[in-house]
């Protein structure tokens, strides 16, 4: 069988809404099935790559294909494979809207209307909520929970659906431990059952670096692509998080330390 | 006393006002609700500004024998629609406060240019122009049930067919994008059918009640209800509520019945956020604060006493 990659991305640039370069001269690819990063400080353009390859932004020069489908002529292809997480706060909160309603969304939202969901979807709707150890919550409204909370059945609308890839915005951003391990492990775990690819944006690649397979440190231009631990680079990590980036080896594992822990976010 | 009510409710215009009342509260309930979902509260009063902008250019076409056969209602729809899509326009990215702003803006430039064409019409016709604005649940005639009830039933059928997408475009316009949804379609349907019903609504009877009724119960709700269902049942009984006390007390009190039902409706928001402040002060609850941890007080000494003697150079 031919080789997918779940990414072909070519002299890539992309540029904010304000006119400023948030991508420029990206090149890389990676083979699918995978569990990747997408790791780099505020402001270096992760979330604007995932945006890109969804036909979301259009780049202004290059391209991005996602398994071999072109980001801005076939976006529809794409949008049909794809199960996504925006990041928390692009969440309303004027409905209240049930958790059981947000997780089904996946389902739902690549039905025709009137999208009525069947006790299929209610299966998978409930399993992955208890993935992420909330399916005593599945009546209560989703603006009423903490953030921790709506973070986690975030993640299991995006465990409920169907489609060969998960993308998730910063999904551990401005969590606890508790939530930041539930999540981190229901999505190993999920991903040793099912054969999906996973994309995740992070500017902290330290939870979940023992379950990743490829990692792209971003600098509005790749700094790096590779394993994990290739990536732990102290010269690699200086350059897209400053002089202060150390690395720190702790039971086999390096891990980053940085001053940088702020949320990312771009409108 | 029976007999008096029978006698009033067989009086045509009372028939024509109460089913009037029934019609907008179904409008209020079924747009009145998305739009406060949406946060575009404030959509209300701009189309209905905007659709007296555009009854000015249908009576200026009119007049000047430009288009003879532009009716006023014409220039009203146009003109909201044109709310809608200059709205929908700055809100693609799913932004409210970007929606606010167009919703200004549209809302000063459909005022402006009626204001600049009503020197261009005969002075005796600019009356007709603000009447727009000012209409009442007892001055309805046949057309305006009509009109009322088609707005009414469309809308119905639309909310009925698209509630999940009006939802899922309030909530997560980019999630819904991304899995495939057509949720720019969906967010302009919304936004054209709310301008539209507010639109034909205002013609029929005012923009007093059409923006007390559309805005106040369904924030009133909102506040208070936890379920979606439940806000729209609960939009549509404070509506209906507001507008018959409104049509009762007119009989008694000399005052239109649309004022009295807008401070009705009004009311009911005021009363909601008090209820709400209320019940948040009963609902805390000490049972439910955890037990003081022994453990931890045991820890933060030890952490405590070796800091001490370890010393900091901090």
């Amino acid at each position: 069988m031919e080789q997918q990659f779940l990414f072909e991305v070519e002299d890539l640039a992309v540029k904010y809404p304000n006119g400023e370069l948030a991508l420029y001269n990206v090149n890389f690819s990676i083979k699918s099935p995978t569990f990747m990063a997408i790791v780099g400080p505020n402001g270096s353009g992760k979330s604007t790559l995932l945006k890109t390859s969804l036909g979301l932004i259009k780049p202004v020069r290059g391209q991005v294909k996602v398994l071999g489908y072109d980001s801005v002529r076939e976006n529809k292809k794409i949008r049909k494979l794809v199960r996504y997480v925006p990041q928390r706060d692009r969440i309303g909160l004027s409905v209240p809207l049930k958790v059981k309603d947000v997780v089904l969304m996946s389902r739902l939202l690549k039905k025709p209307p009137p999208r009525f969901a069947s006790s299929k979807d209610n299966e998978m709707a409930r399993e992955s909520l208890k993935r992420v150890n909330m399916a005593d919550l599945w009546d209560r409204p989703f603006p009423e929970l903490s953030g921790g909370q709506r973070q986690r059945v975030l993640v299991a609308r995006a465990l409920a659906g169907d489609g060969p890839i998960l993308m998730l915005d910063e999904p551990l951003a401005g969590t606890d431990h508790e939530s930041q391990d539930m999540i981190v492990e229901a999505l190993g775990d999920y991903r040793s059952e099912h054969e999906v690819n996973i994309v995740m944006v992070t500017h902290d690649l330290n939870p979940i670096h023992t379950l990743v397979q490829d990692v792209l440190l971003l600098k509005n231009t790749v700094v790096g692509v590779g394993t994990p631990c290739d990536m732990m680079d102290v010269d690699l990590l200086k350059k897209i998080y400053g002089p202060t980036a150390k690395v720190v080896e702790y039971a086999g594992h390096k891990y980053c330390v940085t001053h940088d822990s702020g949320v990312d976010r771009h409108d | 006393m029976i007999d008096i009510l029978i006698e009033v409710l067989s009086i045509p215009f009372v028939q024509r006002a109460l089913i009037g009342a029934l019609l907008i509260a179904i409008v209020a309930s079924a747009s009145g609700t998305f739009l406060v979902f949406r946060g575009l509260s404030f959509m209300t009063s701009g189309v209905a500004h905007a659709a007296l902008g555009g009854a000015a250019l249908g009576l200026f076409l009119q007049h000047s024998g430009l288009v003879p056969w532009f009716d006023p209602i014409i220039g009203a729809l146009l003109f909201s629609v044109f709310v809608a899509l200059v709205t929908g326009y700055a809100g693609e990215t799913g932004m409210t406060q970007k929606m606010e702003v167009a919703v200004g803006v549209s809302f000063a430039l459909s005022m402006s240019i009626a204001v600049f064409l009503m020197y261009y019409i005969p002075p005796t016709q600019v009356p007709q122009i603000w009447g727009y604005l000012i209409g009442d649940l007892l001055l309805l005639d046949n057309f305006d049930i009509v009109l009322l009830a088609i707005t009414a039933i469309v809308l119905v059928l639309i909310t009925l067919v698209f509630n999940k997408e009006f939802i899922y475009v309030s909530v997560d316009m980019e999630g819904s994008i991304c899995h495939g949804m057509n949720a720019r379609a969906y967010h302009y349907l919304m936004l054209i059918t709310s301008a539209l019903a507010i639109a034909l609504a205002t013609k029929a009877v005012g923009a007093i009640l059409v923006y007390a009724i559309m805005v106040a119960p369904a924030a009133a709700a909102s506040e208070l209800i936890k379920s979606i269902r439940g806000i729209f049942i609960a939009v549509f009984v404070i509506a209906l509520l507001s507008e018959l006390m409104g049509l009762v007390a007119s009989f008694t009190v000399n005052a239109s019945p649309s004022a009295i039902a807008g401070i009705l409706a009004a009311f009911s928001y005021v009363i909601a956020m008090q209820i709400k402040k209320l019940r948040d002060r009963v609902s805390i609850d000490l049972d439910q604060f955890p037990q003081h941890d022994e453990e931890a007080t045991l820890v933060l000494r030890e952490a405590l006493d070796t800091s001490a003697h370890e010393g900091h150079d901090h």
